[in-house]
């Protein structure tokens, strides 16, 4: 939960980058520490292991005046996409007010997006929160590899619930739709806490837009592996 | 609509007086409180040589990590950790469900006296965090209109 502090007019936020192993969630923060303005954040810290995988969490805090009159404070983190280390997992979601889902998309890692997505909501629910009730955006992220799925298919998979999100076309590498997702999941839980919701401005540059999840196409291409379902 | 916890001047400034009379009595360097999240709630003391945010965030995470251990002993979780340094030193202790306390400390004083008095500090800041409970009427929020409408962040 975030806090409001009158006395210094700060306000705080948590937006945890979450997905499978090895789908970008570091490159993400690493890409956002370098090319924003250093008067608006902090150092990046990783807690990696030699392999340079992240054992506990990444760590980088930015500042912004979004809010008339207040400082903004948004704590983002990832958290270690290994399976083995879903304790850590839980730890960081700890009071999270957004989140970001980096799925990659390449055809093999499909069975892991979705399982990544269920861990999500299985974590989430340990603590009492539902995904539906959270800010989120999808990222599919590696959209400049050649074995890719295409994006209904990955539309199909992932963002296909009562409440559809804003999800983005990402090359965290290049940073192509670091910061449009970035922005868009910050605007959304504003809007959050706002006296009347209104949608995430960023949610324009989003490749999907809302519609009925009846109205989904099926996915055009079949998937190369068994899929488990995502309630 | 939802309400974030909101401290009023009057509860900020209560709060420094509580960490500010703990840091006096204990010598220590620095009191950060936390919420388990790794939230900085408020602050007392030199936070000009450390960033306090990285600090909150890696000692939120250090204090859960411990919890499995405690489990593991048959604890629910450890009350008070302690990290000692060979001049500077941290303590970190359980201010209620939510929320913990962070000490920076150094050579002026010793772990057993920051362990004293910031359990009577952590009781008070515990009383005072009760009452910010946003059902309770206590909450903030704000006008669509007054968010910002261009792009928060900005890639140069």
């Amino acid at each position: 939960m975030s806090i409001i502090n009158y006395a210094s007019r700060e306000i705080q936020f948590k937006i945890v980058y979450y997905g499978p192993a090895l789908c970008g969630k570091t490159t993400n923060l690493a890409y956002i520490h370098e090319r924003i303005s250093p008067a608006n954040r902090g150092d990046l810290v990783s807690l990696a292991t030699a392999a340079d995988r992240t054992l506990f969490f990444d760590f980088l805090p930015l500042n912004a005046v979004v809010i008339k009159g207040f400082v903004t404070k948004f704590q983002l983190y990832t958290v270690p996409g290994q399976v083995i280390y879903n304790a850590t997992r839980q730890l960081v979601l700890r009071s999270v007010d957004g989140i970001v889902f980096v799925a990659d998309s390449q055809w093999e890692k499909m069975e892991d997006n979705v399982e990544s997505f269920k861990n999500l909501e299985e974590n989430l629910a340990q603590q009492n929160l539902s995904i539906d009730e959270i800010p989120y955006v999808l990222q599919y992220n590696k959209r400049d590899l050649t074995n890719i799925a295409p994006i209904n298919y990955l539309e199909f998979l992932l963002n296909n619930r009562k409440r559809r999100v804003p999800s983005f076309e990402v090359i965290s590498s290049t940073g192509q739709n670091v910061f449009a997702s970035l922005n868009a999941v910050s605007q959304m839980l504003l809007h959050k806490f706002s006296k009347q919701e209104a949608p995430a401005s960023g949610a324009a540059t989003a490749v999907a837009v809302p519609v009925e999840p009846s109205s989904l196409p099926s996915p055009t291409l079949k998937p190369k592996i068994a899929l488990p379902s995502l309630s | 609509m939802n309400c974030i916890p909101a401290l009023t001047i009057e509860n900020v400034a209560t709060l420094d007086g509580i960490l500010g009379d703990f840091l006096q009595k204990s010598d220590a360097d620095l009191t950060v409180v936390i919420d388990r999240g790794g939230n900085v709630i408020s602050q007392s003391g030199d936070g000009s040589v450390m960033d306090v945010t990285i600090i909150a965030a890696l000692a939120a995470g250090s204090f859960a990590a411990t919890q499995e251990l405690a489990r593991r002993i048959g604890e629910v979780e450890f009350n008070a950790l302690y990290h000692q340094g060979n001049g500077s030193h941290i303590f970190m202790n359980s201010v209620d469900e939510n929320t913990i306390m962070i000490t920076v400390f150094g050579r002026r004083t010793t772990v057993g006296l920051v362990r004293f008095y910031s359990a009577a500090a952590a009781l008070a800041v515990a009383e005072l965090l009760k009452s910010l409970d946003p059902s309770a009427g206590h909450g903030f929020t704000f006008d669509a209109s007054d968010v910002t409408a261009n792009p928060i962040f900005v890639d140069r």
